[in-house]
């Protein structure tokens, strides 16, 4: 919905300013532009067919911003299906994030060019993708031959390539801006999907496939009859939260914990957790409690597997689009969990959330349901081979060459927060050996500071709680929007307006903001935290790299 | 920015050294969190409001009351303890929340007596404390895993573990009621495995188990519980929950008529707040129950009496009982490790006061506190005895009969150990 929402967007922008003025046929061509006062658009096609926009205002200060959209699937979805229903493969160029034309418009009014690709295939594009910016980097500056700085930034995977392109060609940009960013890994990103996608087929649908999907058509059709099933049990699982009663389709392991009294609730729970899924989602806090009776059992017994409804059904399907997408790219089935350890993983979590999973025997029943040792719940075996090549597609290594602002939900369900926390947490000891370098240097050439090249803004949820509730029957409310924190990409205007300011100026002098300055901005952007000692949980995934 | 603060920092210390060179009566200016000139800011999660918030919720106006105290008689080294308190509901996502809120907003020095075993687990997860070397003093659990210092190295227990307790009372139950059937209720998380590896080391096994899922706790539930016992015959049973746990359980057995010999846990073993609950207190006579401090109505006991003149001369409406005795004595433990923090306490300097002094703070307790640098173990033992007709629980013959033990394969051995006098009024030396 998000996705169709952006799109809708962007096609409203579009029209609005004319960014898409007749898009030259032969690739590479110089791009084409109208020429418009204030602000002009040109659009064009890179070497490898990626469509283009630029946006220039006519007073350009030689500062451009390279904005690199998110993933996009690659695969058509029939109308009719639930979210993500109705969608067409688009490569529409992206210039600025969800065509907001507030940002775009603060961004003219400094003097500040965008551009933006569509890239050349969709789907999990971080090797393409990056080819593409960087030729479109080079276009823009023939083009427009005053550029004398160039900002990147992105949201999602299009943060991931932003942090590529500040990892391979820091020659190319002066600072970025990646945005809710997806993991360094993509093995890292796609295991915590697939595990909960692995976790609904094993207890609640043993005939979603869930992986190793066909080439082609057939492919495609196994993949989206696998996001009609995971609908229709996350339908049934919403529908039996209070009686916790298990769908119909549950498999004979969750018949037999159904059989003994645990609430599908609690294994519902159980699954995102494993999986490393927020239990804050768009609506449910997991902190509030409607008047009455159920003030403090919903938030201690209810609202933690309600946010996993809502977290998980977006999850399953990204782990079911883009493992189908990148095991096309790998030749074969690339997850695997024969060696994960369920168990180890809610070490933590099996405590705070234990009135929600139903106490301790319940928690042993279904990780012991879940184990490798029952037959009744086989482990995905992966293609060796196709899980190799997928770890020599293009991924991001963590070390922050120039001035970096990294963004993120706490709760964010599809790039969790803990993606961000690893490249903050490789960035304190790239920083340290700097400083150390800098300390030895300084012995033969004087003492050079080290600049910190790192912001990390924490998008938080509120902590008094934002669930609402009908105030007659006290149910939770899940029309309101989406709380601040959560969701995917969730990003106020304000708060993307203050990473573009802050992006811009990095960009020109090669510092970030600190003291007053950063507090002010901070504030004003809202619900932003800057807290050095905040600690977003790591994804899962890393659990078995040690 | 960091170095700016701290330079400004230290003009400021230097410039209020000088001064205090002069006026020796103002206290040095502290360059902590939470401490200022006048004033350290402490801060407590625990159930406010809510079913599981019967008793524990009295804690905060017992610290304070000892606190008030304190500040009447000067405050320590002339700054007024000031204690924040957050409604956490025992629901471990809003103790995380409300933990933030006094780290962040409130920035106090330290966290006091949080309540709950998940809930300490959830912000020790989510917020680290430890990490950030904020300490969390006196936790108010006996969840053994919180004496970790490795795992936890800014916690620091206080009261007895459950392991201990377990094993101390399986020891009690095997004196006393061998060959009885016997059976357990337990909350069926750490708080509870705690419990269940204390008396697997005593070798303790039990007829009926009954497990209750934190939250679940109700009449209804209650009644579930007291036919699994009934049908398995239990004879004697122990009651290892929350209050509200231990009150439902009590009060359904009652009208079911069911009898057996109860044994109270001392996690949920306040008469008051059972009675409270509407249990009549014939129901608790003959019970048997466990503490480490005095009884509660021992006006003989120079610190049941000081803390009760300070505790029902600040809340006149209220009643002096065990959860107010733990708050009380708790609120002592903590002044006396700030006052031993030095005259301007950081976060370390607490800390590194607990470990090497701690071991001697005076306390109403009657065992041990056992803080060293090696160890976080705060009391170690219990006395046992039986409620009164009125629901007063009293020392067998009258006379503390202490045992202590470890939350390891230790023995469970008779207690020498021999209660230091009172400091003078009551106040940190």
């Amino acid at each position: 919905m998000r996705k169709q929402r952006l799109l809708s967007l962007l096609s409203a922008t579009s029209l609005a300013v004319g960014i898409i003025v007749s898009i030259p046929v032969v690739a590479n061509a110089a791009p084409a532009c109208d020429g418009k006062v204030p602000v002009q658009s040109c659009a064009g096609v890179t070497s490898d067919g990626a469509p283009y926009a630029m946006m220039v205002p006519a007073n350009f200060n030689g500062t451009v911003a390279l904005y690199s959209h998110g993933y996009r699937y690659n695969v058509d979805i029939p109308a009719g299906i639930p979210i993500v229903g109705g969608y067409t493969i688009t490569n529409t160029p992206e210039p600025v994030p969800g065509g907001n034309m507030t940002v775009a418009g603060y961004l003219f009014s400094q003097g500040v060019a965008i551009i933006g690709s569509g890239f050349a295939r969709q789907g999990w594009n971080l090797d393409s993708a990056l080819a593409t910016n960087v030729e479109l980097i080079d276009t823009f500056k023939k083009k427009f031959p005053t550029t004398q700085k160039v900002v990147a930034w992105g949201s999602s995977l299009g943060g991931a390539i932003t942090q590529a392109l500040a990892e391979t060609h820091p020659e190319l940009v002066s600072a970025v801006a990646p945005m809710c960013m997806a993991d360094i890994s993509v093995n890292a990103e796609l295991t915590m999907a697939g595990d909960f996608l692995w976790g609904v087929k094993t207890l609640f649908d043993p005939t979603i496939k869930g992986g190793n999907y066909s080439a082609g058509a057939a492919g495609n059709g196994e993949a989206i009859t696998d996001i009609v099933k995971v609908l229709t049990v996350m339908g049934q699982l919403q529908a039996g939260v209070s009686s916790g009663a298990w769908p119909t389709t549950s498999s004979a392991t969750g018949k037999a914990l159904a059989a003994g009294g645990v609430p599908s609730r609690s294994a519902l729970l159980l699954l995102g957790l494993m999986a490393g899924l927020p239990t804050q989602s768009a609506h449910f806090d997991s902190l509030s409690g409607p008047a009455g009776a159920l003030k403090l059992t919903f938030p201690l017994a209810v609202s933690p597997a309600l946010a996993i409804l809502e977290n998980g059904t977006n999850a399953a399907i990204l782990a079911i689009l883009a493992t189908q997408d990148v095991e096309l790219q790998a030749g074969g089935a690339i997850f695997d969990n024969t060696k994960t350890d369920y168990s180890a993983r809610v070490e933590n979590e099996k405590v705070i959330y234990n009135a929600a999973l139903s106490g301790n025997t319940v928690i042993n029943a279904l990780l012991g349901a879940l184990s490798a040792a029952n037959p009744g719940a086989p482990r995905a075996v992966g293609n060796a081979a196709a899980i190799a090549k997928m770890n020599k597609l293009q991924h991001n290594t963590g070390k922050i060459n120039v001035p970096t602002i990294l963004m993120v939900g706490v709760a964010d369900p599809i790039t969790p927060a803990g993606a961000s926390q690893l490249v903050v947490d490789k960035y304190a000891a790239q920083y340290a050996a700097e400083k150390l370098a800098a300390f030895k240097a300084a012995k033969v050439n004087g003492f050079v500071p080290v600049r910190n090249k790192l912001l990390m803004l924490w998008n938080q949820t509120s902590g008094k709680g934002y669930t609402s509730f009908d105030p007659t029957t006290g149910s939770p409310l899940t029309s309101t929007p989406a709380a601040q924190g959560t969701n995917h990409c969730n990003f106020t205007t304000s708060q993307l307006l203050m990473v573009a300011k802050t992006l811009v100026s990095a960009g020109q002098t090669g510092q970030l903001p600190t003291g007053g300055a950063l507090v002010t901005a901070v504030r004003k952007a809202g619900s932003l935290a800057v807290d050095p000692l905040f600690r977003a949980p790591l994804l899962k995934y890393y659990n078995e790299q040690n | 920015m960091k170095a700016m603060n701290r330079r400004k920092l230290f003009t400021v210390c230097a410039t209020i050294a000088v001064a205090s060179l002069a006026v020796t009566a103002i206290p040095a200016q502290a360059a902590e969190v939470g401490v200022s000139s006048s004033e350290i800011k402490l801060g407590m999660t625990l159930p406010m409001t809510g079913v599981p918030s019967a008793g524990y919720n009295k804690i905060p106006a017992a610290v304070k009351a000892y606190f008030d105290y304190v500040n009447a008689n000067g405050g320590i080294n002339g700054r007024k303890l000031t204690l924040i308190v957050k409604d956490d509901q025992y629901v471990p996502t809003l103790a995380v929340a409300k933990t933030n809120e006094l780290i962040l907003k409130d920035k106090v020095m330290a966290l006091l007596a949080p309540l709950g075993t998940a809930n300490n687990k959830a912000v020790a997860a989510v917020v680290n404390p430890g990490a950030r070397g904020i300490p969390t003093l006196f936790v108010n659990t006996g969840y053994s895993g919180f004496s970790d210092k490795k795992k936890y190295p800014t916690t620091f227990s206080i009261l007895p573990s459950y392991i201990m307790e377990a094993k101390i009372m399986a020891e009690y139950i095997k004196d006393n009621f061998a060959g009885k059937k016997l059976g357990l209720i337990y909350q069926d998380d750490d708080f509870g495995d705690d419990a269940l590896a204390g008396f697997k080391q005593a070798g303790i096994n039990f007829d009926v188990k009954v497990a209750y899922a934190s939250g679940s706790q109700s009449g209804t539930t209650a009644a579930g519980w007291m036919q699994k016992l009934q049908a398995g015959g239990a004879e004697v049973v122990i009651l290892f929950g929350v209050s509200s746990a231990t009150a439902a359980a009590l009060g359904t057995a009652a009208v079911m008529k069911f009898a057996p010999q109860w044994i109270l846990g001392s996690v949920g073993g306040d008469a008051t707040t059972i009675k409270a609950a509407g249990v009549p207190a014939g129901v608790l006579y003959n019970a048997v129950g466990a503490s480490f401090a005095p009884a509660t109505t021992d006006t003989t006991d120079e610190y049941v009496k000081l803390f009760q003149d300070i505790y029902l001369k600040a809340n006149p409406d209220q009643i002096f009982d065990n959860n107010v005795m733990v708050g009380m004595n708790t609120a002592f433990v903590t002044a006396q490790a700030l006052k031993a923090a030095g005259s301007n306490p950081t976060r370390k300097s607490l800390i590194a006061a607990i470990e090497k002094s701690g071991k001697n703070f005076a306390s109403a307790a009657l065992v041990p506190l056992n803080y060293s640098t090696t160890s976080h173990v705060g009391y170690n033992g219990y006395w046992f005895g039986k409620y009164s007709p009125t629901g007063d629980l009293k020392p067998a013959g009258g006379v503390y009969t202490v045992y202590t033990t470890d939350s390891g394969n230790g023995a469970v051995v008779k207690s020498t150990y021999k209660r230091p006098a009172m400091p003078a009024k009551g106040l940190p030396n």
